[in-house]
């Protein structure tokens, strides 16, 4: 039998709720909400960026705002984030600016990241938001580690390591558990499941009952969420992370969700599945569950939802606008950041390339 | 301000898009974010939406067409505030928009057209050459990057210039999807434009496909076919009573598939993707053949049990199936090695590309009367050449050698294909 998923938004009454609402005031609820609201708009207006090739890439996350935002929220500005591809909202609302999370995407001079990295691969060590690696569940182990660092210090903060279903039958993810389990430092692995890895369903990834059930062998506890639920996730995490600050140990996190567009911005689901299979998971939409609760409980007017979604709607615009002004990173910049002190050789090198470019002379010209 | 949209790289890496449906029309007024066309690519169909608001000026694309990225798809023009530019589209945006039908080049020509050297860019192996003939490089539009001055605009320039030898022009070997800058004639003849797609964009993949990645070899070796020629003679009323029509090719499949008996790791496929080479018992011959529409490649599945007169006979529906264009896709597919006989109109050999995934590929030619030295006599034969062209990661020239050993010695005494074939 299937392990029970936490919710507090009970769907129908074949999947009543197993948690009570955690106690926060009207604000705080239509925070969370208006989050999810422009998580949304903003996941919609970076797809049409990479579709006008105004960004080189987009990894969609419609349907699955309730794990991020929910998982966010719970966090404190001092502990870590080992983030995987659809945990970008996180780091928005670790207070990094959006102009410069555009700019990332678009990897100009703006970018904090000097355009190095490729798009949604941000990185902010002021927010302890550590860019992910393309490879599936390299940053696994680094947030067990960071965790066992902060243990090994004394300081009062946890990690959390996100991933996908898929990442779970990655050899880092099984070496990540096994040190947690072991060292049981503050770390939360949080899991999205949404059911594909890419092209994978998750019924041909493992024959394991869930994920979170895997942490029973690493010694580890594991929680099921549903992931569509906002209040049930922030509830969850914050628990989990408040049992690793008190020295209390690990706890992976499965969030079962669904990705209802492509992985990413080059794939289309319709190649490997039938929209058929979308279908239940529209009607469990995060933004309506969390807006039935809010007109139930809180009086939540049509009203406030079309302000969330104008206010969201000019401060991407502006934005965009913002991070498409910049230029291209300074030529220099390619020979930054390698060696502490630059050796002679390569001054030489960047010394004639800036040369070059003050001159006038383009790209793919010899100088002669 | 008229705003040109060109088609971006819609995954990673990708070249081309096939427009699948246009949502707005020209004239249409549209809004920011507004659906504009459906495009396909290798990785997806997607959906673009419109980066500006602003009315529909052109679109010089109809649906079907297959769009490299880069190019202009659309052109906006009006109200709309346009996005900033990226750097590379700015001295885009200085030439005016292209008439419906030409094709733009992805990079504009520097906005500088007095004739000079100093501000064009070029490298240095086409300085060189603009050096060689005497070209100055200011009067030349680029169509590389950025205006770049390619090799092949420059030799394009001199074919412009000189009437007297625009005719004989070298024909462009244009690296793939490189904008092209047509060939300027003063001559008054016209020209042919025939879009690339279809049967011949088909036959272009498997091509490139083969032809650079595998790496190819040909031997040739002189046969004499005086005995297969004879033999076929005495045979052809046999084979008329049968309503068959008797050609050398049925005599060389046999002897094929005798020969691919002795020489077994020819016969087969190299799955690269699996890092597998599969040699099979059974031998499908695919055979080329010229027809209307371009190459075919029908295949007589199990050569090995059929006989010559079988053969001859498959070989006949096949050809007539081909030609008519009823033939089936099953029976276009998974030959294990094929013949071509391209050769049989003209020339006195090739160097085929061997059909992909297959390993190998035989090449036969024109038979005719030459004069051989037989016993110290020089006597005349019905001599021809026939080639065997073979993936080298998997098979060297030693037993190419070999296999047409057995080829030469199975042709000239066809008896032995009784006891062999």
């Amino acid at each position: 039998m299937s392990s029970t998923i936490q919710r507090c938004l009970a769907i129908g009454t074949d999947h009543p709720a197993t948690m009570a609402v955690p106690e926060l005031d009207r604000a705080t609820h239509m925070e969370l909400f208006k989050q999810m609201v422009f998580c949304r708009v903003l996941d919609g207006k970076l797809l049409g960026l990479q579709r006008q090739g105004r960004i080189g890439f987009h990894g969609p996350g419609a349907g699955q705002e309730a794990a991020g935002i929910g998982s966010g929220f719970a966090l404190q500005s001092d502990d870590w984030v080992y983030p995987a591809l659809r945990e970008g909202t996180v780091l928005l609302m670790r207070g990094f600016p959006l102009e410069k999370y555009i700019a990332q995407m678009i990897g100009n001079g703006a970018d904090v990241q000097k355009g190095r990295q490729m798009p949604v691969h941000f990185s902010s060590l002021e927010h302890r938001y550590v860019s992910l690696s393309s490879v599936i569940g390299t940053q696994l182990p680094q947030a067990v580690g960071t965790a066992m660092a902060a243990k090994l210090r004394g300081q009062k903060i946890a990690c959390v390591g996100y991933m996908g279903d898929g990442a779970s039958s990655s050899s880092d993810f099984h070496s990540a558990m096994t040190m947690a389990g072991k060292q049981k430092p503050p770390v939360v692995i949080f899991c999205q499941n949404n059911g594909w890895a890419i092209s994978v369903p998750f019924s041909a990834q493992t024959k394991s009952d869930g994920i979170a059930v895997k942490a029973k062998s690493y010694g580890v506890d594991g929680v099921r969420v549903d992931g569509n639920d906002v209040l049930a996730v922030y509830q969850v995490t914050k628990q989990a992370l408040e049992k690793a600050r008190a020295g209390d140990g690990p706890t992976l996190i499965e969030a079962v969700t669904y990705r209802r567009g492509g992985h990413s911005s080059s794939d289309d689901p319709d190649r490997y599945r039938d929209k058929s299979q979308t279908a239940p998971w529209l009607l469990v939409d995060p933004l309506d569950r969390q807006r039935d609760f809010l007109q139930a409980t809180f009086g939540l007017t049509a009203e406030e939802e079309k302000d969330m979604e104008t206010s969201a709607k000019s401060q991407i615009d502006r934005a965009v606008k913002l991070a498409e002004a910049a230029d291209p990173p300074e030529p220099k910049t390619a020979f930054e950041d390698v060696y502490a002190v630059m050796p002679e050789e390569l001054e030489r090198q960047m010394k004639a390339r800036l040369r070059d470019s003050t001159a006038g002379i383009a790209e793919g010209e010899f100088p002669l | 301000m008229a705003f040109e949209f060109k088609l971006p790289d819609l995954g990673e890496g990708v070249a081309e898009g096939e427009i699948v449906e246009w949502k707005v029309a020209e004239g249409d007024t549209v809004t920011e974010d507004q659906p504009l066309v459906e495009v396909m690519t290798d990785k997806a169909t997607v959906e673009i939406p419109s980066p500006r608001a602003g009315t529909v000026e052109s679109i010089p694309h109809e649906p079907g067409a297959i769009v490299p990225v880069g190019e202009v798809i659309i052109v906006i023009s009006g109200d709309g505030e346009a996005p900033a530019a990226a750097p590379t589209t700015e001295a885009a945006k200085e030439t005016p928009a292209p008439a419906a039908k030409t094709p733009a080049p992805v990079a504009a020509a520097p906005a500088d057209t007095t004739p000079s050297n100093d501000k064009v860019i070029a490298t240095p192996a086409t300085r060189k050459l603009a050096r060689e003939l005497g070209v100055d490089l200011g009067h030349i539009t680029g169509t590389g990057p950025r205006g770049r001055i390619t090799k092949e605009d420059v030799r394009g320039h001199v074919g412009a210039q000189d009437t007297t030898t625009t005719a004989s022009a070298p024909a462009k070997s244009a690296p793939v999807a490189a904008p092209v800058t047509p060939i300027t004639t003063s001559g008054g003849g016209g020209e042919t434009r025939t879009a690339y797609r279809g049967i011949r964009r088909k036959i272009g993949d498997a091509m490139i496909g083969s032809a650079f990645t595998k790496p190819h070899f040909t031997l040739v070796e002189e046969i004499d076919m005086t005995e297969v020629y004879n033999l076929r003679k005495s045979a052809k009323p046999a084979a008329e009573a049968q309503g068959v029509k008797l050609t050398f090719l049925p005599f060389i499949m046999k002897s094929l598939v005798a020969a691919l008996k002795q020489h077994p790791t020819i016969n087969g496929i190299f799955d690269e993707a699996n890092s597998e080479i599969i040699n099979y018992e059974d031998v499908h011959i695919g055979f080329a053949l010229d027809t209307e529409g371009g190459l075919l490649v029908p295949v007589i599945t199990n050569a090995n049990r059929r006989s010559i007169f079988g053969l001859a006979g498959e070989l006949g529906r096949l050809s007539a199936a081909g030609r008519e264009g009823s033939i089936s896709r099953e029976e276009l597919n998974g030959s294990t090695i094929t013949i071509t006989s391209a050769g049989s109109i003209g020339g006195l050999f090739a160097t085929p590309i061997i059909n992909y995934p297959e390993l190998g590929i035989l090449g036969v030619y024109k038979i005719e009367d030459r004069p051989v030295v037989r016993d110290g006599e020089i006597v005349v034969r019905k001599m021809t050449y026939m080639s065997i062209t073979l993936d080298h990661r998997i098979v060297d020239g030693g037993e190419a050698a070999r296999f047409m050993n057995t080829m030469r010695r199975l042709l000239e005494s066809p008896t032995t294909l009784l006891l062999e074939g």
